[in-house]
């Protein structure tokens, strides 16, 4: 399925042993780059280790909790989407026959004034403590105000409609122009817009502005020979997780709470959950249930702290999962966003000026991810001349949460499509022009960063000698369209422990959410150093107590950071091993050399297998563990090339044939990686053509159901090219950059690319439904 | 979502279903459940009392003869779509229950009960009115037959009475010269038709003899195009003559079109006749002589 280009692995070998010196190097071996190396493990498709417990059903997930005594609540929310909470009466649900307990905003200690970080970024505590239960005011449909723990789902659901709520309801904000204009209904009275970084005394929906420059915007632009300027708009979507979010909670009577939910982040759930509640975070075990599906909005915290609210009163533990309408109206979804976009450049194709403003939909709480859109929106082009604004606008919609490159995709769509449009004005290929302009090693990010080794031409190269690229059109009203898209991805914090078993296997404790594979991929880095298939290691997700602390899923982090944790155990193992295989040789310890899992000394060897079952007689249990906060972060590269015939009479987008192209570092499991591209391009295209909040007048969504919220299934899709571009990343042991996320980020501009090569029409909205393409025919744009 | 509490009846012949029907007044009938479960679910319904007709035997089957085809109420999507008689009797049927949902939801879901629901944008109500079916209702006070087009009254309402069951729907085999087809724009995530366009034509010497021509999705209950059948009927349905017909589509479907969120009614009446076209298309292709 995937084609490795070998001159990219060249270039990346020759680039990577370039890269040293300049990283922290690790507890062990020096940092070095290894990925152009060839491997045992690394680069292998093993079968996963939790395989069998998926295919047959037998995974738990978090609504498949149940234990003794178990209550199940159900959560009352908001009808309005903007309304002051005069009164809460809950006699009535109380007096039910059934019910346990009803919890509201009362029942949480006052917000205090600080700042919490809420698993990918940093908010105030009264937002988090406001998005959990309201509190004076609901701010979306779908705010959740109250909770009921009852006998069953069904007493739960009717006690919660005897709660007696007296709204005031205020006038809303639904959109990011809406919410800036003079007049609009202020969302939060205390909110004042942080202007360049500075407070002001400036009362308004627009929680910030900021703006990075490099360069000389005026100026370039004045030197351009071509300056094309659009505006485009984006509507908002939903992560669209197939399992809805869950949490069961059991306060003891001892004061220790256990929760057990899916999430990205079970320190993340256990310390925002610690700081909304007041109790230490050792008095909080999380246990992270299997998890279907999350992309980023499972990172926030919803229902834990609500569930052991109740659990506290009742005594009892509580189990809370949503409805599907909960979810979409609930929960984070994507902002919305405004955006323009200029740019210019000089006949002969050299960007002299670049210029966006971007207005992101942060939903009820400021956090609208405005600020990785704008630092990705052209990190593709090196460009001396760059200006980016960018305005954090709170609305009247579900609190927004991180989707897979959160805030990138929505700025690709706007610049993506401007690059298209000037490199046909200027009679040159779309992608010979991208990389005319291609960032590379040095080149500066409009927010400030240098680029360490990146690998946006090798993608661009790549995309240019893809069959693909030069295979002919199928016919008429079809076209072609290329983007790239970029994303930074993460580091934070990551631990695991290897414990050698008599048997010669290892069990490897982690912490990190297995989304995409990464039992597997982790448990890989360590068989990798030791030696040993993959299959001898038994990768476990662990709760919070079992393991050392350990930062969300997310960030395209997991492979890269608790997988390099499981390199350094390893080491820490090879070490020990050489120590006792020193014993069972008679030879010195430091004389003992390590290879592929023999351990050698003087003309003898002993493999890892023989050394495990002499554990006990050579000096005891052999273990590890390792931390790592890493700060060699490689940024992915994405790019799609994009076949579409459009139906002129219908407004019908087809999909004829998709190419996605990525960066990856170095692909430890490729199956997993190819996965990840497929599975970022397929919310890609759902994004691009269908996915929409349908709002209404009411300002609540108006199609709150999957018969009604549109996502791709198999039956839309193309069969998903995968070409896996390997340019090591020089910061990592096996040069892994992290694959989950700047995979999304291309397709929306270039399916709108290709329309506008299939009918000649720029669509500057999305999504590109079928009305919406056929009113851009018929209407000429 | 959790359906409401209701209590659950089993009839095991239509004798005992409708001594149900005549006992729970306001009771909802449960054959695949594919539009019953999902509007409890939605708390559109709250019926107290659910009578599953699911399990009757004699409401089974597909049977053809005496130049009549014969499709009991609990026959599936799936078991249309793939049914010899239906495909070779009446084509446009089985292209338009094959488009239905996905493979769940035709495996599943019974004739009887969509017809029975009247969904606006459900597909094979278009297709019964345009093969010229007639029903057969059932009650305790004796069975009678309604012609498809009588039978949808509007917008989820029909001629059914409470204590009715439909237990058959018969349409005329194939004749001589006749072909029929189904063509719909889908709702991208439903399924269901947006606009729906069933064709039945017949061809002799040449020359295109009869036609119907019925509309589902965009309008509250199967409509038919009398115009665009008018200007096919004496002529040889070529391309171009095919093509000028279904453009009076839009003209046919008079005031009583619905828009949604997804696509409007301006949309809807634009983009009709593209469906008319595919399916007269696709009818006339059919018709042998």
């Amino acid at each position: 399925m995937s084609t490795t280009l070998d001159p990219v692995q060249t270039q990346a070998a020759a680039n990577g042993a370039a890269g040293n010196g300049v990283h922290p190097a690790p507890a062990y071996e020096p940092n070095m780059v290894l990925a152009t190396r060839a491997y045992d493990v690394v680069g292998t498709r093993p079968v996963r280790h939790d395989g069998a417990d998926k295919v047959t059903g037998r995974a738990l997930y978090g609504a498949d909790k149940q234990m003794a005594g178990l209550l199940q609540g159900f959560v009352l929310r908001s009808p309005h989407a903007h309304a002051k909470i005069v009164s809460i009466d809950t006699s009535k649900a109380e007096a039910l026959d059934g019910v346990f307990a009803v919890v509201t905003a009362d029942d949480l200690p006052p917000a205090k004034d600080k700042i919490v970080d809420v698993g990918e970024g940093d908010t105030r505590l009264a937002y988090v403590h406001g998005n959990v239960l309201a509190k004076g005011k609901t701010l979306y449909k779908g705010h959740a105000v109250a909770a009921v723990a009852a006998t069953n789902v069904h007493v739960a659901e009717q006690a919660a409609k005897l709660i007696d709520v007296k709204y005031a309801t205020l006038g809303s904000s639904m959109t990011a122009p809406e919410a800036m204009s003079s007049g609009a209904a202020l969302l939060h009275d205390d909110l004042k817009t942080m202007e360049y970084g500075q407070p002001t005394d400036k009362a308004s929906n627009v929680a910030q502005h900021f703006q990075w420059k490099i360069g000389d915007s005026d100026e370039g632009f004045a030197k351009a020979d071509v300056v094309v300027e659009r505006t485009f708009d984006t509507a908002t979507v939903h992560q669209g997780y197939i399992e809805p979010h869950n949490a069961t909670a059991l306060w003891n009577n001892d004061g220790r709470v256990h929760i057990w939910t899916s999430t990205q982040g079970a320190f993340v759930v256990r310390d925002v959950t610690a700081t909304i509640l007041e109790i230490p975070v050792s008095q909080i075990k999380v246990t992270p249930m299997e998890i279907g599906g999350g992309f980023g909005g499972k990172i926030p915290v919803y229902l834990e702290p609500v569930a052991a609210l109740l659990s506290k009163k009742t005594g009892r533990p509580v189990k809370l999962v949503m409805t599907r309408a909960d979810v979409l109206e609930g929960t984070g979804p994507t902002p919305g966003s405004h955006v323009s976009v200029k740019i210019g450049a000089v006949n002969g194709g050299k960007i002299t000026a670049m210029q966006g403003n971007l207005a992101y939909e942060a939903g009820a709480y400021p956090g609208s991810f405005v600020a990785p859109g704008g630092m990705c929106i052209f990190a593709a082009y090196a460009c001396e001349n760059v200006t980016v604004d960018c305005y954090d606008v709170v609305v009247n919609k579900p609190s927004s949460a991180a989707y897979r490159a959160p805030g990138a995709t929505q700025a690709a769509f706007a610049a993506e499509q401007v690059i298209d449009e000037i490199a046909g004005k200027l009679g040159i290929d779309p992608i010979d022009f991208r990389l005319q302009n291609a960032a590379k090693e040095g080149s500066r990010r409009v927010d400030g960063p240098k680029f360490r080794r990146i690998g946006c031409v090798e993608v661009l190269e790549a995309m240019q000698r893809h069959p693909h690229y030069g295979a002919p059109l199928a016919g008429p009203n079809c076209g072609r369209g290329v983007a790239v898209g970029f994303w930074f991805n993460v580091g934070l914090e990551s631990s695991c422990t290897l414990s050698v078993n008599s048997d010669g296997t290892v069990n490897l404790i982690e912490g990190s959410t297995d989304i995409g594979g990464t039992r597997t991929s982790i448990a890989m880095q360590a068989a990798e150093v030791l030696g040993i298939p993959a299959e001898d290691i038994n990768p476990q997700v662990v709760d919070t107590d079992s393991v050392g602390y350990t930062s969300v899923t997310g960030g395209s982090r997991t492979t890269f950071a608790t997988g390099w944790a499981a390199h350094d155990a390893a080491q820490k193992i090879v070490d020990e091993m050489k120590v006792r295989a020193a014993k069972l040789l008679e030879a010195d310890a430091a004389g003992v050399t390590h290879e592929k899992g023999v351990y050698s000394a003087a003309g003898k060897s002993v493999s890892f297998r023989e050394i495990a079952a002499q554990a006990s007689r050579t000096g005891g249990p052999i273990s590890a563990s390792a931390t790592v906060k890493p700060r060699g972060v490689g940024g992915s590269y994405a790019g799609n090339i994009v076949d579409v015939a459009v139906d002129p009479e219908t407004g019908k987008v087809d999909i004829l044939r998709f190419t996605a192209v990525q960066d990856v570092g170095k692909a430890v499991h490729p199956s997993y990686v190819e996965g990840q591209m497929q599975g970022g391009s397929a919310q890609g295209i759902g994004w691009a053509l269908n996915e929409e909040y349908f709002m209404g007048a009411d300002g609540g969504m108006q199609n709150n159901t999957l018969l009604d919220y549109r996502m791709p299934t198999a039956l839309d899709l193309p069969m998903i090219d995968t070409c896996i571009v390997e340019v090591a990343n020089p910061g990592h042991p096996y040069g892994v950059r992290g694959v989950g996320e700047a995979n999304i980020v291309p397709p929306p501009a270039a399916i709108a690319n290709a329309i506008q090569n299939a009918v000649g029409r720029r669509l500057q909205r999305l999504p590109m439904n079928p009305p919406a393409v056929w009113q851009a025919v018929a209407n000429g744009n | 979502m959790f359906a409401p509490e209701f209590s659950y009846h089993r009839a095991s012949s239509i004798a005992e279903a409708g001594r149900l029907l005549a006992e729970h007044p306001g009771a909802k009938v449960l054959a695949g459940g594919h539009s019953l479960i999902p509007i409890l679910k939605l708390r559109l319904a709250a019926p107290a009392v659910v009578i599953d007709i699911g399990r009757i035997p004699e409401m089974k089957g597909i049977a053809a003869g005496n130049g009549t085809v014969t499709i009991g109420a609990l026959t599936t999507h799936a078991e249309l779509a793939s049914s010899e008689i239906v495909r070779a009797n009446a084509r446009a049927l089985a292209e338009a229950a094959a488009q239905i949902g996905d493979p769940a939801v035709r495996n599943r879901g019974t004739i009887g009960g969509n017809v029975a629901h009247a969904d606006p944008a459900s597909d094979l109500p278009q297709a019964l009115v345009a093969l010229g079916a007639t029903f057969r209702l059932t009650s305790p006070e004796g069975a009678r037959s309604v012609a498809a087009e009588d039978f949808f009254e509007g917008l989820m309402t029909t001629s059914l009475r409470e204590d009715e069951l439909l237990t058959s729907i018969e349409l005329p085999a194939a004749g001589p010269g006749r072909g029929s087809a189904y063509a719909k724009l889908a709702h991208p995530a439903s399924r269901y038709a947006v606009i729906g366009a069933a064709a039945s034509v017949t061809v002799a010497g040449g020359k295109c003899t009869a036609a119907s021509v019925v509309l589902g999705g965009l309008t509250s209950r199967p409509t038919r195009a009398p115009s665009v059948e008018a200007s096919l009927v004496g002529q040889t349905p070529s391309e171009a003559v095919i093509a000028a017909a279904a453009k009076n589509a839009a003209g046919d479907l008079g005031d009583d079109l619905m828009g949604d969120i997804y696509a409007s009614e301006e949309y809807r009446k634009a983009v009709a006749h593209v469906w008319v076209r595919r399916a007269l298309a696709a009818a006339a292709a059919r018709c042998a002589g």
